[in-house]
């Protein structure tokens, strides 16, 4: 009898997990209370792994706007949900997410952190059809509005960045030669055959380009081949810090007088005056104003106001990103059209001299996938600061 | 051992699931499997295909690894030659999506018994580092020929079998998990004939496995065949699961996950093999749900998520000091307690 019993217990316990656990596969857990009119913007975001440095102040930033955006009241009356993953920098991670965060919420925007996640989820955001996809990448692929409609880039793509340096070295010294060095990696290849084609029509010359594994650390028998070249500028591209101090170090060591460039990555205030003295005088390309810059930026000045410690550019992206978004949805709704990634998309397209607060220091249009503009800073060891080197440069 | 079994045979002796109770669990199982994408969130069915894809490719090195005591670092750089095969043949010729799976599994095994050669010559460690060669020529090739797309990789469409095009992962379901169900049952099926027997003989002592008839280059090869042609299948799977395909995609770290999946499941056991790959799979994900149910917001989210990888390698390293037969032990040990109860085990 006392068997019985026991063996019935434990049959309803075995059935009540059981309905549990049909019931937790298909409303996942954290079904968290969810205004239908709720505006959702999802996040892949690397909190930890390589790019943590990144994800952590993308995530800082797409929070602060969303915040600033609810504190106003919202996008015509609706508020903003934002709900990120952290992924570690994984395509396959960065994919559960996805799939994660959209089986639980209705969402209308989605921040992706990788090219590689861009171009694996891109048919299933064509499939999906309801959402607008920007993200940490910059590649030059993305920027193709017939392949990529529902997504779009923060900035301008890798070739656009080399334009703008190219571009700004044509004006400064005609004729020339530039020096490409770049990582093994589809980060880093992306840019250089289009831009040696580039810059040869603005009249410069690559006399050399070096490739070297992402994170190289002895790099004197590529430094003794940039010497040989003898380059009056060298651009570095698809690294974050290494090997770029070890090549300006060496390269001054043995007598070498280039000027050393990097792009976005590599742009970052803090990423920069880890290179210590002889990174003075580095320069590179930025879309945006750095978070001191006083500069006609009443956007930086709030955020001073909300995060007194500095930001890293990668915030920047964020906060740009998610202002971006949600200017899309507001023009959709004004438009009194449903969030779809066409309607949004669309509204996107109509962005025509928009003022971003002066995280960008002219006003933008994005007539396709990217916004082409940015500037040369250049490193102040002194001061500890980036100060512009140029104006800005619109492609 | 299960009280009650009586054997008349030697087949029934051999037999894989030998007892009704098996059966019944077995039939649940399979019912299991077949309602789950019917209850299941896209979420949850995404998991379900990647486990079921990590399932087959750490069978794959259980093979080699556990049942034939080779130690193997590239399973990841076979998964990509298979991954590589299945995306060319789609995207240039459009060849039916089972023969592209078979072509990526032989193309891997090829890859594999390559690999395999200097096996007869070292062991170990030694072993271990040629196989991690292996990776890094896998990513040069990827990485540099116009045929897989470069750097930049391969995308393709979606697979089509029957007419139905598999863009959903409730369509990817019916292609993956009864493939990685079949690749089990056939690794079930290898350690009960001549060859799987050998593997074991050449485990447990080569020299002696030698002396007993079995040629050890010819069965180390096959071996380090089976298993990579399990790797192909899986990465095969794979890109018609992701539908890019890059060097990036199969990392020397994604080898290390088979490996460790081996190792907390249970080496030498295909059990073992299954539920490290569910364990590597889901516990990462299950510390994101904990973390996303306490309170806090996002801000903790940043907090937590590198603790939660601490706390998934401190999982692992527990598993090996209080388990060091893995996951199919702690199964052994839980069915031989119903199996005994209510007596002492």
């Amino acid at each position: 009898m006392a068997q019985q019993r026991i063996s019935t217990r434990r049959r309803s316990i075995m059935l009540a997990a059981a309905a549990t656990g049909a019931a937790a596969l298909t409303q996942p857990l954290s079904v968290l209370a969810q205004g239908a009119e709720d505006i959702v913007i999802g996040g892949s975001i690397p909190m930890t792994g390589v790019f943590a440095f990144a994800g952590v102040g993308i995530n800082a930033g797409i929070q602060d706007y969303v915040k600033i955006v609810n504190d106003a009241g919202g996008i015509k009356g609706r508020k903003v949900k934002y709900v990120p993953e952290d992924t570690g920098y994984k395509v396959d991670v960065s994919v559960a997410a996805f799939k994660k965060i959209t089986s639980q919420n209705k969402v209308n925007l989605y921040y992706g952190d990788s090219t590689g996640f861009a171009k694996t989820i891109n048919p299933e955001l064509d499939r999906n059809g309801n959402i607008l996809m920007a993200g940490a990448s910059f590649a030059t692929e993305l920027n193709d509005p017939k392949k990529y409609p529902h997504q779009f880039l923060v900035g301008p793509d890798y070739t656009e960045m080399f334009g703008i340096l190219l571009k700004h070295i044509a004006r400064e010294k005609p004729g020339a030669k530039v020096a490409f060095v770049y990582s093994d990696s589809e980060f880093g290849r992306d840019p250089i055959d289009s831009s040696e084609a580039l810059a040869k029509k603005l009249g410069l010359s690559v006399p050399v380009k070096i490739m070297t594994p992402a994170g190289s650390v002895d790099v004197s028998t590529e430094v003794i081949k940039l010497r040989r070249a003898a380059p009056d500028y060298t651009i570095f591209h698809g690294y974050i810090l290494a090997p770029i101090p070890e090549f300006i170090t060496q390269g001054k060591q043995q007598g070498m007088t280039s000027k050393w460039m990097g792009t976005f990555w590599t742009m970052d205030s803090s990423t920069v005056m880890k290179m210590g003295p002889d990174g003075d005088g580095f320069m590179g390309v930025m879309p945006y104003r750095y978070y001191y810059d006083t500069d006609k930026a009443p956007m930086l000045e709030k955020i001073r106001a909300m995060r007194p410690e500095y930001q890293s550019t990668a915030y920047t992206q964020g906060f740009l990103a998610a202002m971006l978004f949600l200017e899309a949805a507001k023009r959709t709704l004004e438009a009194n059209k449903p969030l779809t990634g066409d309607n949004m998309k669309a509204a996107l397209n109509s962005i025509k001299d928009f003022d971003t607060g002066g995280l960008i220091g002219v006003p933008i249009t994005i007539s396709g996938n990217s916004i082409p503009v940015g500037r040369v800073y250049r490193a102040d060891m002194k001061a500890q600061k980036m100060v512009a080197a140029s104006d800005w440069i619109k492609l | 051992m299960r009280i009650g079994t009586f054997k008349e045979s030697y087949a029934a002796d051999a037999a894989l699931f030998d007892s009704r109770t098996q059966h019944v669990w077995l039939g649940i199982a399979a019912a299991l499997l077949v309602a789950f994408p019917f209850i299941a969130s896209d979420y949850w069915l995404y998991l379900a295909c990647l486990i079921a894809i990590n399932v087959a490719s750490s069978t794959g090195l259980n093979i080699l690894t556990g049942y034939t005591g080779l130690v193997s670092l590239g399973q990841a750089a076979f998964m990509g030659l298979g991954a590589y095969t299945v995306a060319i043949l789609q995207a240039r010729w459009g060849t039916p999506l089972l023969l592209n799976l078979l072509a990526g599994g032989f193309v891997a095994m090829l890859g594999g018994m390559v690999v395999g050669i200097p096996s007869l010559r070292v062991k170990g460690l030694y072993l271990a580092i040629v196989t991690i060669a292996a990776s890094f020529i896998a990513h040069f090739l990827f990485a540099n020929f116009s045929i897989t797309g470069g750097t930049a990789g391969l995308s393709m469409q979606p697979g089509q079998i029957f007419g139905a095009v598999l863009d959903t992962s409730f369509r990817l379901y019916w292609l993956i998990v009864p493939t990685a169900v079949l690749m089990l049952l056939g690794a079930a099926n290898l350690f009960r004939t001549r060859i799987g027997r050998a593997f074991i003989a050449i485990r447990d002592r080569d020299i002696s496995a030698e002396v007993l008839g079995i040629p050890l280059l010819q069965y180390k090869l096959l071996s380090f065949g089976l298993s990579s042609f399990y790797a192909g299948v899986a990465g095969g799977l794979w890109a018609y699961f992701f539908r890019v395909v890059t060097p990036e995609s199969f990392p020397l770290s994604l080898s290390i996950f088979f490996l460790a999946a081996i190792i907390v499941g249970g080496m030498g056991s295909i059990l073992g093999g299954v539920l490290g790959a569910v364990f590597m799979t889901l516990v990462p994900e299950m510390l994101k749900l904990i973390v996303d149910l306490l309170p806090g917001g996002t801000d903790l989210t940043v907090f937590l998520s590198p603790v939660r990888l601490v706390i998934f390698g401190a999982l692992i390293i527990g598993f090996l000091v209080f388990e060091p037969l893995g996951l199919a032990e702690m199964w052994r040990r839980t069915r031989r307690f119903f199996h005994l109860w209510p007596f002492r085990n």
